[in-house]
């Protein structure tokens, strides 16, 4: 087997464009959650919290491409962007390379353009006023068909859809491609756009934050005792895996090596999540790394806010590090849930942790809940050289996947 | 609409929608050449249209004789004409 390494990164958050807008928001230990004033008069919709991106996409992409991205694409494209320029990858060695890939994940197609499109056709009945780049955007591959366009990738072009899990899927297949020798680069991450239709999919089934509509910056508040559900956020990460030879061979800085994955279901319920099937994910995962529990320096973990949803991944943790020692933090806190980006771009965030011998706390834990203890919750920044982290997402669905990288 | 209501119309279509400067259009501009308009581009530009003046353009086999922005402006006139009289 080959071996994978991240040589290149790339984020749009919540904080806004770029790593170094993450890293200060996360310095700086804000919490992007917003009232969203467009959905106080929503029927129905309790959860009137989300964790926006202020600063709309700009218009540097140009029209034929930006014809048909939705936001995400173009987080997708712009985060991408970055990930390229800090691979040190010129724009030319990427397209027309049959061994340059791309794997991008999210939910669905375009919420936004979903709702506009299908309203007013359901409204009118008509077809003829269906655009043809609403197909595009609506379309469940759209972020890595419209980022393999701008870029002009002819490698492996491949978009995995499993709702939270789906970033972390796309890190992991493009792991293995670039593990059997299928390809030499692979741009891989998620993409994911906010819309009320999207909040109010986890508000009809109980597991959005309600309860701080009035105070938005306290919520989500993973693992404490007081957290009411999630908060959706949107965004994009995009990293670049890299064979290493291929990248030595260009002297590439390497931030990180891939040395684990592991994706499965839980065969056992469509929305609850099971313990014992998250433990069984981490565990092939740290096992296909070579490592075992006390190898792993720090754990990202997935937690939302959600009560069941993070008790899971707490029982999980505690089975698999039943000394407690192991550092363990959320990120929603600060960026709200970025679904089907959350897995990259919390990766990215690990990586900046790794890089700097820091362990951002999970921000909003200020009581850590009974069903939540066990685990070394970190509460305040801790220092400390991060050689090797697991990094979880979790999906509805049941789909689980973790990650591990290691130092190199 | 008068003519110059249907040439503002159209030139609002091709400035908002496909970002084309109001200086480029000129009567004799061609769709595809001049502007830089495509075949999915004119899928989109029927469905804006249509929004814009409240006709059916899509199924009219008279569309595909459209090359210049002059011959957009005939046709939408006529067809404004034949379906408000209809």
């Amino acid at each position: 087997m080959k071996r994978a390494v991240i040589t290149g990164m790339g984020v749009v958050s919540p904080f806004g464009y770029g790593i170094g807008d993450l890293t200060a928001g996360l310095d700086t230990k804000r919490c992007s959650t917003r009232y969203i004033d467009q959905w106080a008069s929503l029927e129905g919709l309790n959860s009137k919290v989300a964790a926006p991106l202020d600063i709309k996409p700009g218009g540097k992409i140009p029209r034929k491409y930006r014809r048909t991205m939705s936001p995400m694409s173009i987080f997708a494209a712009h985060a991408a962007e970055e990930a390229l320029q800090s691979a040190g990858v010129d724009r030319k060695q990427v397209g027309d390379n049959p061994r340059f890939g791309c794997i991008v994940g999210h939910t669905s197609g375009s919420p936004q353009t979903l709702y506009s499109a299908y309203s007013e056709l359901i409204k009118n009945g008509n077809y003829n006023m269906f655009a043809a780049s609403d197909f595009f955007r609506t379309i469940s591959h759209t972020a890595v068909l419209n980022l393999a366009q701008y870029l002009g990738i002819t490698g492996t072009v491949m978009a995995t859809s499993a709702a939270c899990a789906s970033g972390l899927q796309a890190v992991g297949a493009a792991f293995d491609l670039i593990r059997t020798g299928r390809q030499d680069m692979i741009l891989c991450g998620g993409a994911e756009e906010l819309h009320k239709t999207v909040t109010g999919s986890f508000d009809i089934l109980f597991a959005a934050s309600t309860n701080y509509n009035d105070r938005p910056e306290a919520t989500p508040r993973p693992f404490d005792r007081d957290r009411d559900g999630l908060v959706c956020g949107e965004g994009a990460g995009i990293l670049l895996i890299e064979e290493l030879a291929h990248a030595r061979a260009r002297g590439a800085e390497i931030f990180a090596e891939v040395i684990g994955f592991h994706t499965c279901g839980n065969g056992s319920h469509i929305s609850r999540s099971d313990p014992e099937i998250m433990q069984v994910c981490m565990e092939t995962a740290v096992k296909a790394a070579g490592m075992n529990g006390e190898n792993i320096d720090y754990v990202n973990a997935h937690a939302t806010g959600t009560e069941q949803g993070d008790a899971a991944e707490s029982s999980a943790l505690k089975s698999i590090f039943p000394e407690g020692k192991t550092p363990v933090s959320s990120l929603k806190g600060y960026i709200g849930h970025t679904l089907g980006a959350s897995g990259p771009i919390e990766l990215i965030a690990s990586l900046v942790m790794m890089r700097k011998g820091v362990i951002y706390p999970t921000l909003n834990l200020d009581n850590v809940a009974e069903d939540c203890k066990g685990v070394l919750h970190v509460q305040q920044p801790i220092e400390k050289q991060i050689h090797c982290f697991l990094k979880n997402s979790f999906a509805f669905g049941g789909i689980n996947a973790a990650l591990v990288c290691r130092s190199y | 609409m008068t003519e110059s209501d249907i040439i503002t119309a159209v030139n609002e279509v091709f400035c908002e929608e496909f970002e084309v400067p109001l200086k480029e259009l000129t009567p004799e501009s061609q769709i595809f050449d001049d502007l830089g308009l495509d075949s999915l581009d004119v899928v989109d530009l029927i469905v804006a249209l249509q929004k814009k003046f409240g006709v059916q353009v899509r199924n009219d086999e008279r569309v595909r004789e459209v090359r210049t922005l002059q011959d957009l402006y005939d046709l939408l006139e006529v067809i404004k004409r034949e379906q408000t009289s209809a």
